[in-house]
């Protein structure tokens, strides 16, 4: 097969993380990113199968747009300069807030190598970095991570800080162990002030959760999100894809959260990738690329769901999601809506609840029930039936067509990383020394497991 | 379907001390309006909503069209 250059890049080298020149090239109908570090060697590594919605995604250009604050300078060159520098051409749309690097589970993909014992940050610290997110001017929705955060029996009060702090969405980033097991914890994070949950859901049988969890855990997702859903706090499912693992449990993915809908609103898709020590370089068979879960989507529904349905995320760069909108119909089956527009949070590439941003003005509203109706008399006569009567809501509701969300996000490590999409990242991290990273810098590991800015907490000066 | 008032005692408007009577509202939010049959102060002009109906049927109403 002859090979055809694409695009030129720049990435790192997996050994070294020097930053070295790369190229995306076409062999056939897949795209692989080569580079070579004048050290350690050349590297190759598929990054697309498809060349078809390649260009269809390159088509949608780019959104840069420079950051409103920068606080480090540009040094060393990215991706060694983060902080942000003025290099980024992004804002930041998530912010993630790692609130402890503690878990209750023990994950062999985790991105938090999950230590058991740590000091997490306390909530003075965590306000600074709120404060530190309130300078950068532009309104962001704030995830909170970790580690697990729910080992923090304060997070209801870390919520409800942020929420006084003026950040309008709140979202918590969780294995759904706590929510499962304690009853009324759901409500509490709710009155809180939380927006929505993005549960870790892996697969719909527990055969999925003994590998890449460690546990059998499906009977804790079930209970976690009925209790979300009592407590009115909306659900994304987010399957990490793993090759040979779950990528034939898409299409029942899919089927389970529509069964949940509307408390479930959303799917987001994360194909596996690579952080930690990795001796050798993992194989090109142990990855799934973003076209390959829509193919895998049309085909596990049968073609509800259609390839074309998808189109690149809003403000991220293009090569970095997919995101569809849809509708659930009468019989359960899903539309598609509107293409996604640009804008933070209007996907759900791992940002927002599926709603589109405008509405989030109108989810701070709705804690004032009822207060935005209006009301007049409409005729003089009384009712047949005596009586409250709601039958039109009744009618209303029966007919309502439930918006729902797909969408995948490429998180990417050091073999695939392609600066030109990390340039454009969105997805921010706080990190333990206040400075903002984007998030797959944050994660960024070399083969021999030497991380780029991760640090255990406890190996930093916190003030 | 009609839930029945069980709410009992006469219920009157705080404002107007006329007890509530039955009689049908139109209801709107953003834009969508919707008929249903409610306690109203012939005074004033109030509309009882009863806390289940806001916290239940009503909220799913507004969630319903705030997510279109
Ligand atoms: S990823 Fe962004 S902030 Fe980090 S070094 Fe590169 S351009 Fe700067
Ligand atoms: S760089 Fe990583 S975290 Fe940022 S938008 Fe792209 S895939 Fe997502
Ligand atoms: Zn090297």
């Amino acid at each position: 097969m002859s090979d055809r250059l694409l695009a030129v890049t720049e990435s790192v080298c997996p050994v070294c993380l020097r930053t070295v020149a790369a190229q995306r090239v076409a062999t056939g109908d897949d795209v692989y990113l080569h580079k070579r570090c004048p050290e350690h060697g050349a590297f190759k590594t598929i990054v697309w199968r498809g060349l078809e919605t390649y260009f269809q995604w390159g088509e949608r250009g780019s959104r840069a747009a420079a950051p409103p604050v920068t606080e480090t300078p540009v040094e060393r060159g990215c991706p060694h300069d983060c902080g942000i520098c003025p290099e980024h051409r992004q804002h930041s749309c998530c912010v993630l807030l790692e609130v402890t690097q503690r878990c209750n589970l023990r994950c062999p993909v985790c991105f938090a190598s999950a230590e058991r014992e740590d000091s997490d940050p306390d909530i003075a610290e965590i306000e600074a970095w709120l404060r530190l997110l309130q300078r950068h001017g532009s309104p962001v929705n704030i995830q909170l991570s970790g580690g697990e955060p729910t080992v923090r029996d304060d997070l209801p009060e870390i919520v409800a800080r942020c929420r006084m702090l003026g950040f309008d969405f709140v979202q918590l980033n969780t294995n759904g162990l706590r929510l499962a097991k304690e009853a009324g914890y759901a409500k509490q994070l709710a009155d809180a002030g939380l927006d929505c949950v993005f549960l870790q859901f892996d697969g719909v049988s527990d055969g999925v959760y003994r590998r890449i969890r460690g546990a059998n855990l499906l009977a804790v997702k079930k209970t976690a999100i009925m209790r979300c859903a009592d407590a009115g706090l909306g659900v994304v499912l987010v399957p990490t894809l793993v090759p040979g693992v779950n990528v034939g449990e898409i299409g029942n993915i899919l089927a389970f959260a529509l069964a949940r809908v509307p408390a479930v609103r959303a799917v987001h898709f994360q194909p596996v990738s690579y952080f930690g020590r990795y001796p050798a370089a993992p194989a090109d068979r142990d990855r799934i690329t973003l076209p390959e879960v829509m193919r895998e989507l049309e085909r596990q529904t049968d073609g509800m769901v259609q390839a074309s349905d998808f189109a690149p995320g809003s403000a991220e760069n293009a090569y970095c999601s997919f995101s569809g909108k849809f509708f659930v119909g009468g019989n359960g089956r899903l539309h598609a809506a509107a293409a996604p527009g640009g804008g933070c949070g209007d996907s759900s590439s791992g940002c927002g609840c599926g709603l589109p941003a405008a509405d989030d003005a109108a989810q701070r509203a709705r804690r004032v029930v009822a207060g935005q109706w209006a009301a007049e008399a409409a005729e003089a006569a009384s009712p047949d039936t005596p009586g409250i009567g709601i039958a039109s809501f009744e009618a209303f509701l029966a007919n309502h067509r439930h918006s729902f969300s797909i969408s995948g996000m490429a998180f990417q490590d050091a073999w695939n990383l392609d600066l030109e999409r990390l340039r454009e990242c969105f997805i921010h991290v706080v990190s333990p020394d206040r400075r903002v990273i984007p998030f797959c810098a944050y994660n960024l590991t070399s083969a021999s497991g030497e991380p780029l800015y991760r640090r255990p907490h406890h190996e930093c000066a916190l003030a | 379907m009609t839930e029945k008032n069980a709410a009992g005692p006469e219920l009157a408007c705080a404002k107007c001390q006329q007890a509530l009577v039955l009689g049908k509202v139109k209801a709107s939010y953003l834009g969508n309006s919707f008929e249903v049959d409610l306690l109203r102060c012939p005074g004033c002009g109030f509309v009882y909503v009863p806390e289940a109906l806001a916290l239940g049927k009503m909220l799913q109403v507004e969630q319903a069209l705030e997510d279109k």
